[in-house]
């Protein structure tokens, strides 16, 4: 990533506001329009992102835009979905939505999102400069519903203390190693590996890193694919390292099980799949502990994660789209992008990333995880998915039937609510 | 003789000892609040925090408006509560004392609205709200407080107006009272431990009233404590200390609430029944 | 990327969490039921404003209720019949009784039904036992009463979500009940995973249910035993009845009508759990521990299919009023009345 390279794209961006700019100023306008901007930054008691946004970049966007007011309403993370969910129904809907990414395809099938590859005259040109696979998650029905806005992915954390005592210099790097680990730590108590449910998020980077996948490319069938023998592979190593004690309850949702978040610090877990925003969690609860970052071991297929994060939309009820996308725009800028990666958001845009590894290192493993990083289903029915492997998957850890057969039930339940089979 | 004293003995043990099983999460809640950073939750528990802080309550008092919110709150309580005990005192009065067409069908109707889940009725409520421009207010809250505890609360005093016995109605209509004022002065003196219970219950679901609150307020003056207090529980961690902090400050008015209520309870029905 | 919904008492209303008591002492067999004087009215035209006079007293709660609750429950129950489309511009598809035959052959509608009945089996009997053991403990005035009735109340006045979360670190895996029954008492190992397994993680949602409704219970119980006439209780003892006989023979029949209360609304509250189920098992694992309202939550709100919610709320509905309509019967019969 040249030096040169980056600045070619901050001027085009630049351009490209200046550009728009002049055409939101065009309209007659009476005072300055307000947008409403719905998210969850507020992080609980961590005010840092809010405060990033509320304090720095909305008055930074606000002054280069005096006609345009943005207001940002902060709402509860778990409720935020219930809140939009009720809004839609009520077309109450704000301007602007920052929205898990797995909610994109499900609020564009309702109607309630506008396309911004066809609203937007310089869409292409910030939709390229995205990562691809974030950016994917926009789609729906062959157009872009909206633009990322930060991501994420699972590597792999461990804990060093945990892996000495099993004899292990480095964490696992394959699906071999650990299985090594599994039988390296059996009767000490500690577990090799723990993960806290078998959602998409949770399984995915397995089945992938086995090679194996969820549906074809064109979405048209799960079965032959979730049940492929490389799926297999992936699921296979996590139940039989279940049935070796290497693997707590946790993994068939024991809500009971100590969290991976407390049991790798602790040691009785010493390697985790999580993402970049435990190290702050940690930082505070547990000072001394040093979490090492890897990435995803890796199978037939290499190491493969999924990725997270959230993008953000654009609604049809808003009465001010163009000041709206202006907005979105400015999402996209260098100065957005990077203020947010200070509060612990990772970029969407490659181009930053090298300018994010140098003021937070501790990104590089992530940003390296994230160039193969796949998508988890980007259809509307999503939540069914997860729901169905959830169930589907039980059995095979408990020992009832085997993986193939679990794989098999849950591909057939998942075949209807693929587009391509509709 | 000396069985009395031994009775009682007794009789503290047992409640002493079921006080301590419904006290014991409360205190471990307390001294969460307590305990410094993120993830107090330690595993055994440990009741007493060491070291011991103030810092969760600074946090909440000083952030998010908790203040205004508090008021917020306060506000729509008391006027949702005092209508709907009012309101549906009128209904158990015209159910408990009087026999007229429709009672029974009436009276079923409103059990329904007990039974259906209110979160189903959620969206219909939030389009009729728009519909009647009570979004984004706290007047939009109290309107549907009032209504959502009206069946319970008419359900709950049927009952004790019914058991006011007859004799003291017929006596006062004998004297030419009106009905309104054997309801204002016979039928609610006489019920007041049960007025006392519906609005200690009414307070405190109106208070803790969150899904609704959610769904219509929008504007972050107008946030109410049950919705300040979720967002402290963040995406990716909770501070369980803040959130623990700030239930405890809300639940201060509920219990006050409570005492200031339950003292009704010591003139019963025969007390009354006497004096009447 | 936990999608935790709302911790919810649901708008307005939750019924295991506001209510009240109806207490009233019945004279023993008799069964004069006093309404009104108005049929004693001489002059037509007092009559006729007599006639008026309860649906004044109703008018401005029937109106309320009629907008606020009726019209929304229409609302959804004519959802039940649609393929339902949230948003308001969209067609949606009418499919009759499509959402109910739907939910007659759902596997995990059945286990849901289940799981409710066990939840409102289990925990509506021990309410109703210890909140009247306690009111009745409670009831003889001395300086303790009150601090004892405040602190068995606290765990109805503290919120839901939060006693839940309590309740899932107590029974961890780690946690104070696998600690006491283990370490201390040697009943088990204590090693036992309480929220793996259907029939663990129901007893400790069960537990969670008792423990904080019967303060809520012994409430109405303590206001229904200031209803029952002293004269009533001394004449017992003075027949020489021991405790259980005045309890059977004064007591209970006196407080009749706030037990029928009690019943009612502890088992449509017990149909309606939801918060500690979502916040303790999530439904899991693998959906064993699914209770109606978390699935029909799931169904609305994560898949956005509020037609088969709305069905599967009408069922539950059904299913409750029917329960509540009989109860209703029972008790009136039991206790005399004729008017049911």
């Amino acid at each position: 990533m040249t030096r040169s390279r980056i600045t070619a794209v901050g001027l085009m961006a630049a351009a490209a506001l200046t550009v728009t700019g002049c055409t939101a100023a065009d309209a007659p306008s009476d005072g300055p329009v307000t947008i409403t901007f719905w998210g969850s930054y507020g992080n609980g008691g961590n005010s840092t992102q809010q405060d990033a946004l509320n304090e720095l970049l909305i008055p930074a966007f606000e002054a280069e835009h005096p006609d345009i007011h943005v207001e940002y309403v902060d709402i509860p993370y778990d409720s935020l979905l219930q809140k939009l969910t009720t809004s839609a129904a009520g077309e109450e809907l704000p301007d602007l939505v920052r929205a898990d990414l797995g909610w994109v395809p499900q609020f564009a099938e309702l109607g309630v999102l506008v396309p911004l590859s066809q609203e937007m005259e310089d869409f292409d040109e910030l939709a390229d400069a995205t990562y691809p696979g974030v950016l994917a998650t926009n789609l729906y029905e062959g157009e872009y519903y909206g633009l990322p806005l930060d991501t994420n992915t699972r590597v792999m954390v461990s804990n060093q203390a945990a892996l000495d005592a099993a004899g292990l210099s480095a964490p696992p790097a394959t699906f071999d190693e650990l299985r090594s680990l599994g039988d390296a730590v059996k009767g000490t108590g500690t577990f090799a590996f723990a993960e806290n449910k078998l959602q998409a998020w949770n399984i995915m980077p397995w089945i992938w890193s086995a090679g194996g996948d969820i549906a074809d490319p064109d979405l048209t069938t799960s079965t032959g694919y979730l049940d492929s023998d490389e799926s297999v592979a992936g699921i296979q190593l996590l139940v039989d390292l279940y049935v070796q004690d290497a693997v707590p309850n946790l993994i068939i949702g024991n809500e009971g099980a100590t969290a991976t978040s407390d049991g790798l610090p602790g040691g009785q877990y010493a390697t985790i799949l999580d993402g970049p925003w435990m190290r702050g969690v940690w930082s505070g609860q547990y000072p001394d502990f040093d979490p090492v970052y890897s990435t995803v071991p890796a199978g037939d297929g290499g190491s493969v994660s999924v990725v997270g994060g959230e993008d953000i939309v654009l609604t049809q009820s808003s009465e001010n789209k163009e000041a709206a996308m202006e907005f979105i725009r400015f999402t996209q800028s260098e100065q957005f992008q990077i203020e947010m990666v200070k509060t612990g958001q990772m970029t969407v845009i490659p181009e930053f990333a090298a300018q994010q590894n140098e003021i937070e290192p501790f990104y590089a493993t992530f940003a390296t995880q994230l160039e193969t990083a796949k998508n988890r289903l980007a259809i509307p029915d999503a939540s069914k998915v997860d729901a169905i492997l959830q169930e589907e998957l039980l059995p095979a850890f408990e020992g009832t039937i085997s993986v193939k057969e679990a794989l098999a039930n849950a591909a057939a339940a998942i075949d209807p609510l693929l587009p391509g089979a509709k | 003789m000396s069985r009395m004293p031994l009775a009682a003995v007794f009789r503290y043990v047992v409640l002493a000892v079921g006080a301590i099983i419904m006290v014991t999460p409360f205190i471990y809640l307390l001294s969460t609040s307590f305990k410094p950073q993120a993830y107090v939750l330690t595993i055994p528990p440990e009741f007493i925090p060491n070291p011991a802080t103030t810092a969760n309550y600074e946090q909440v008092l000083t952030s998010h408006n908790f203040g205004l919110y508090f008021l917020n709150s306060t506000i729509v309580t008391v006027i949702s509560t005092v209508l709907s005990v009012l309101i549906s005192s009128m209904m158990a009065f015209a159910f408990a004392r009087f026999k007229f067409r429709g009672r029974e069908l009436i009276f079923r109707i409103l059990l329904i609205g007990l039974i259906v889940p209110a979160m189903m009725l959620i969206v219909p409520q939030f389009v009729l709200a728009k519909q009647l421009h009570l979004l984004d207010s706290l007047v939009g809250l109290i309107v549907f407080y009032v209504a959502g505890t009206l069946a319970l609360n008419t359900f709950l005093l049927r009952g004790f107006f019914e058991a006011i016995p007859a004799e003291l109605d017929q006596a006062m209509q004998i004297d030419g009272a009106s009905a309104w004022s054997r309801y204002w002065r016979l039928a609610i003196p006489l019920a007041k431990p049960a007025l006392a219970t519906a609005t200690i219950f009414t307070f405190l679901a109106n208070w803790d009233e969150f899904a609704w609150a959610l769904t219509i307020i929008t504007d972050q003056d107008k946030l109410t404590l049950p919705v300040a207090i979720q967002l402290f529980q963040g995406q990716n961690a909770t501070e369980w200390g803040l959130v623990f902090a700030a239930s405890a400050i809300a639940i201060i008015p509920v219990i006050i609430v409570f005492l200031v209520f339950q003292r009704y309870f010591v003139q019963g029905l025969t007390a009354g029944a006497v004096k009447g | 990327m936990t999608i935790l919904p709302t911790p919810l008492a649901p708008a307005g209303r939750a019924p295991e969490q506001d209510s009240g008591a109806r207490p009233a002492p019945r004279r023993a067999g008799r069964s004069a039921v006093p309404f009104g004087g108005h049929r004693r009215a001489r002059h037509s035209r007092k009559a006729a404003r007599a006639k008026l006079t309860p649906y004044l007293f109703l008018a401005p709660g029937v109106a309320l209720f009629a907008v606020a609750i009726l019209y929304p429950i229409t609302q959804a129950v004519n959802m039940s019949f649609f393929d339902w489309q949230l948003i308001a511009s969209a067609t949606s598809e009418f499919v009759g009784l499509g959402n109910y035959v739907r939910a007659l052959q759902d596997d995990r509608f059945w286990l849901a039904l289940a799981n409710s009945g066990i939840y409102m089996l289990f925990t509506v009997p021990p309410q109703i036992v210890l909140g009247l053991a306690v009111a009745i403990l409670l009831k003889k005035r001395s300086p303790a009463q009150p601090v004892f009735r405040a602190l068995y109340y606290l765990p109805v006045v503290t919120s839901w979500v939060v006693v839940s979360l309590l309740f899932k670190y107590l029974f961890a895996d780690a946690g104070l009940i696998n600690f006491a029954l283990g370490d201390l008492l040697h009943v088990t190992d204590g090693a036992t995973s309480w929220l793996a397994n259907r029939w663990t993680a129901l007893i400790a949602i069960c537990a969670l249910g008792v423990w904080k409704g019967i303060g809520w219970s012994m409430m109405i119980f303590l206001a229904a035993l200031q209803g029952v006439p002293r004269s009533l209780e001394e004449a017992a003892i003075m027949d020489g009845a021991n405790r259980w006989q005045q309890l059977r023979a004064v007591t209970l029949p006196a407080i009749w009508p706030a037990m029928l209360f009690v019943v009612v609304m502890l088992v449509i509250g017990g149909f309606n759990v939801f918060t500690s189920v979502l916040v303790m098992t999530g439904g899991g694992p693998g959906g064993q521990t699914e209770v109606l309202l978390t699935y029909m939550y799931q169904q609305a709100f994560e898949f956005l299919d509020f037609g088969y919610g709305s069905a599967l709320s009408v069922i539950l509905a059904i299913v409750v009023f029917v329960l509540a309509i009989v109860q209703l019967r029972v008790f009136r019969d039991r206790s005399g009345e004729a008017y049911a």
